[in-house]
């Protein structure tokens, strides 16, 4: 006998889905830098609006939700029909672990007892409890794990430059050195590729990310887990995969098994994804079970079906049996770790990283850290560059999170692209004549290095780009002594308090090139009061949401969470 | 409107170029009627904002016939470069770059002419994508038949300028390497410059860090300018931005002049552009350079340029 037809089309059918959806991602991925030909917003973050993790997650942690986020529900309900159809058919980072799996190769008799069901495969939960403790406690650290998340910012920080600085590097090196092979120009083969890249596929300028290096090594070592177990991050890891299978543990959608035909013949779990068949092959764990349907069409005696059924009909196999003790354990230490990250100094609300400027509309830190996911889609779609991910600027619970470095890139004055495309609202979507009254921070010279004061020579480029439209960089005219006496009359620059947004178009232009004259701290930041130094100057300046007519919606000093716009 | 102008300039350039077939040489009238610098000026009743671009069209279409017509710089299969001040995310409306109509009007001008391809682009401070779109020039250059170029950072090549300041420095060689590079800038307030106008306009052909530049505006400017040779510029003096410049953003600071100016000597016509924004060009420390190494003359009335009323 032979595998059914029908199994083996539906297995195909399933790999072309899977190899679309991936498609769609990375597409979406691309196109984000290409807002100006008109994708709406949603659409570039619709993959974060289908995850229910991210939804269910981000109103635990804040206890709000975007509106868009409520698509999650559609997972949800195929989910409860379907089973884990996301993770077999749609995850994105699924597909690449399927793919990655073909590397799982051992002797049969050792596969099938590796790649059928193992308790270890609970750990997955435990760690989606000691997430959503977290999360109740205002920490959204699963952005970290979440799969979509996870590959998105991998995409944006790592992949996604490597491949275009491969594409770059190699064609600038070709127009540097102008070579021809005959009498053809290489370069005029390199440089249509270039400029397809570069108009088309990755926009303008080398992007760059901070630590880039190390979100790829996570990547890399997740990619790298399948040769010890197939799909080893979906099965052990995966905090979305783990609330799928809390949420799939009786679909309608069933695995069949008919007794009389199987010979247990372990064919069916050599092919398992999901390590969702324990011992007998009759037995199925339908919270593993990713609805690949490979068991079917690996059987040769056409036992497997998948056929709905009642979901009251208890399944035959082993219970996923988390224990409610140690789901509480996991919860708990998911809220230790959250307490133990909030125990240096920055985290106590009223010291502030100078180098943590956050993007405009970004929200106070604790609510902003309360809602962001660390995707990257905010970095993406930054046209400057500016975006980076952080450090350890904003504690080891806003690792990965958005800050902006203004000598990679200034925050361009007539963009609001941040707010916009956040899936969340960490950052809030605010009109763009809104945004330009957002300060991020607060331009400072170094007047150790500023020319105009340390070198007795003309320069203002600050003031030149500063872009508010009464410049928020004015100059006074000094006589700075020179060397063989005398003196020169020179225009020395200084910020006007009240005008600087603290958008870093001063400092990316600075003539230094190493570290600026003038720089930009996250002092007087609108969405901190704390970290205001500066009383304004003049009452119309502030804007109208701060203003002591209008202080509906302005932040307060006793309310971290408030909406500070 | 434009067809009239045209048709004129069409009539104008037969005319000439019989002539010159004819007597061998460039004939004297023909000397009359080139001049160096044409200032065209709308005498017309106000315009109102929505009807700019007619005027712009006009203005350019005129000044350039009155400067002898295209033909007079733009030979047959010519490849030309015409070099708008994009430095800017703004609209037209907040003259922080050249108004589109004027750069659109070039291009299709060159093109009648009898350029081969006519490029437009200039080395953005913003980020390009949004620049070119939101400043109106993509458009007016891609529907006059222009091919619009990214002037990309990483594709300068540095060369020798041979000037007072600077030895080498990166340029973009596609500009400088076209047949005829227009330079079309609109006049600007700059605080160490005083004005930005035809030759700080030349900071959109150059690479490297640019910043360094403004430790020594005046040799600067003038070595680019000596290397760049100008043949042809044109100042778009419709609407000036008078404060906040380069970048603008406030309406107040923009001032309805409704002139275009074009010429041969780009000395002169910043030295006019200048004077619109009430400086006097012996004030200007890069004008003064200028001059002093015969790059083109300060005093630009003694060009006797032709004034022409537009209406």
């Amino acid at each position: 006998m032979t595998p059914s037809t029908g199994a083996r089309i539906t297995r195909w059918a399933r790999r072309m889905v899977q190899a679309s959806c991936l498609a769609l991602f990375v597409w979406l991925f691309l196109a984000a830098a290409f807002k100006l030909s008109g994708l709406s917003d949603a659409a570039l973050g619709s993959f974060f609006y289908s995850d229910p993790l991210i939804a269910l997650g981000t109103w635990a942690s804040s206890r709000a939700v975007g509106g868009l986020l409520l698509f999650a529900c559609a997972t949800i309900v195929a989910t409860l029909a379907l089973g884990r159809v996301f993770c077999g058919w749609i995850c994105p980072l699924g597909t690449i672990h399927a793919a990655a799996s073909v590397w799982r190769r051992a002797k049969p008799m050792v596969l099938a007892r590796t790649e059928s069901w193992s308790k270890r495969q609970r750990v997955k939960y435990y760690l989606l409890a000691a997430f959503m403790g977290m999360a109740l406690f205002g920490g959204h650290w699963f952005g970290l794990f979440d799969p979509l998340s996870l590959l998105y910012r991998t995409l944006t920080a790592s992949l996604g430059p490597g491949v275009q600085h491969a594409i770059k590097a190699g064609t600038t090196a070709v127009f540097q050195a102008d070579p021809h092979v005959g009498p053809v120009r290489l370069a005029a083969v390199t440089e249509p590729i270039y400029r397809f890249s570069r108009d088309r596929v990755f926009g303008e300028g080398q992007q760059s990310y901070e630590g880039g290096f190390f979100i790829l090594a996570l990547f890399a070592a997740i990619v790298l887990l399948n040769l010890f177990r197939k799909r080893f991050w979906c099965r052990y890891i995966c905090p979305l995969g783990a609330l799928l299978g809390l949420l799939a543990k009786r679909p309608l959608l069933q695995r069949i098994c008919a007794k009389d035909r199987c010979t247990n013949c372990a064919l069916c779990r050599l092919d398992c994804q999901g390590g969702a068949i324990p011992d007998r092959a009759t037995q199925w764990m339908p919270s593993e079970c990713f609805m690949c349907m490979n068991c079917g069409a690996a059987c040769d005696a056409q036992a497997i079906r998948f056929a709905f059924a009642s979901p009251f009909k208890p399944q035959p196999g082993p219970k996923l049996d988390l224990g409610k003790r140690a789901m509480l354990t996991a919860g708990a230490a998911g809220v230790a770790g959250m307490i133990g990250m909030r125990l240096p100094p920055l985290a106590r609300g009223d010291l502030f990283h100078p180098a943590l400027i956050r993007p405009p509309g970004a929200l106070a830190e604790p609510a902003f850290l309360a809602r962001c996911i660390q995707c990257g889609l905010c970095m993406k779609v930054c046209p400057t560059n500016g975006l980076q991910p952080t450090l350890f600027e904003a504690g080891l619970e806003g690792l990965w999170t958005p800050r902006l470095a203004p000598k990679i890139g200034e925050c361009e004055y007539e963009c609001n692209r941040c707010g916009q495309a956040c899936p969340t609202h960490a950052i809030e979507p605010l009109p763009l004549e809104k945004k330009k009254e957002v300060r991020i921070g607060l331009a400072a010279f170094d007047v150790s290095r500023c020319l105009p004061y340390a070198y007795g020579r003309e320069c203002l480029v600050c003031e030149e780009h500063c872009p508010t439209p009464k410049k928020a960089i004015y100059f006074i005219e000094v006589d700075v002594p020179l060397r063989g006496g005398g003196t020169r009359r020179l225009k020395q620059p200084r910020v006007d308090t009240d005008l600087c947004i603290g958008c870093g178009a001063c400092e990316r232009k600075c003539v230094f090139v190493d570290v600026a004259a003038i720089r930009v701290t996250s002092a007087n930041e609108t969405r901190h009061p704390k970290n205001q130094p500066m009383l304004a100057g003049s009452q119309e300046l502030l804007p109208p949401w701060n203003s002591p007519q209008d202080a509906s919606g302005g932040a307060s000093l006793s309310d971290p969470y408030a909406n500070p716009y | 409107m434009p067809h009239h102008s045209r048709r004129d300039f069409l009539k104008y350039t037969a005319t000439a170029s019989a002539a010159a077939a004819l007597g061998g040489g460039v004939p004297a009238f023909a000397q009359d009627a080139e001049p160096s610098m044409v200032i065209a000026r709308w005498s017309g009743a106000p315009v109102p904002e929505e009807e700019v671009a007619a005027m712009a069209i006009k203005l350019t279409t005129e000044a350039i016939a009155a400067l002898g017509g295209m033909a007079r710089f733009v030979k047959k299969g010519d490849a030309v470069w015409v070099k708008p001040n994009i430095g800017w995310d703004k609209k037209p409306e907040f003259a922080a770059n050249t108004n589109p109509d004027v750069v659109g009007t070039l291009v299709k001008l060159c093109y009648d002419a009898g350029a081969k391809k006519v490029k437009v682009g200039d080395l953005t401070c913003n980020s390009p994508k949004a620049t070119y779109a939101n400043s109106g020039i993509e458009a007016a250059a891609r529907a006059a038949g222009a091919e619009v170029v990214l002037v990309d950072k990483d594709r300068f090549r540095e060369v020798t300028l041979g000037g007072k300041r600077l030895e080498k420095w990166a340029v973009y060689p596609d500009i400088v390497e076209s047949d005829l590079v227009i330079n079309v800038p609109v006049v600007k307030h700059h605080v160490i410059s005083k004005i930005t106008a035809c030759m700080k306009n030349y900071m959109g052909v150059i690479g490297g860090n640019r910043s360094a530049w403004h430790q020594d505006i005046p040799n600067c400017l003038c070595d680019i300018t000596a290397y760049m040779k100008p043949k042809l510029s044109v100042l778009d003096a419709i609407r000036i931005l008078t404060a906040n410049g380069p970048t603008g953003g406030n309406l107040q600071d923009v001032k309805r002049t409704d002139t275009v100016a074009a010429g041969t000597d780009i000395v002169a016509l910043d030295a006019f552009g200048a004077e619109l924004l009430g400086h006097k060009s012996a004030d200007l420390e890069f004008l003064v350079e200028a001059d002093r190494r015969g790059l083109g003359k300060m005093e630009y009335r003694l060009l006797s340029p032709k004034e022409l009323s537009v209406a």
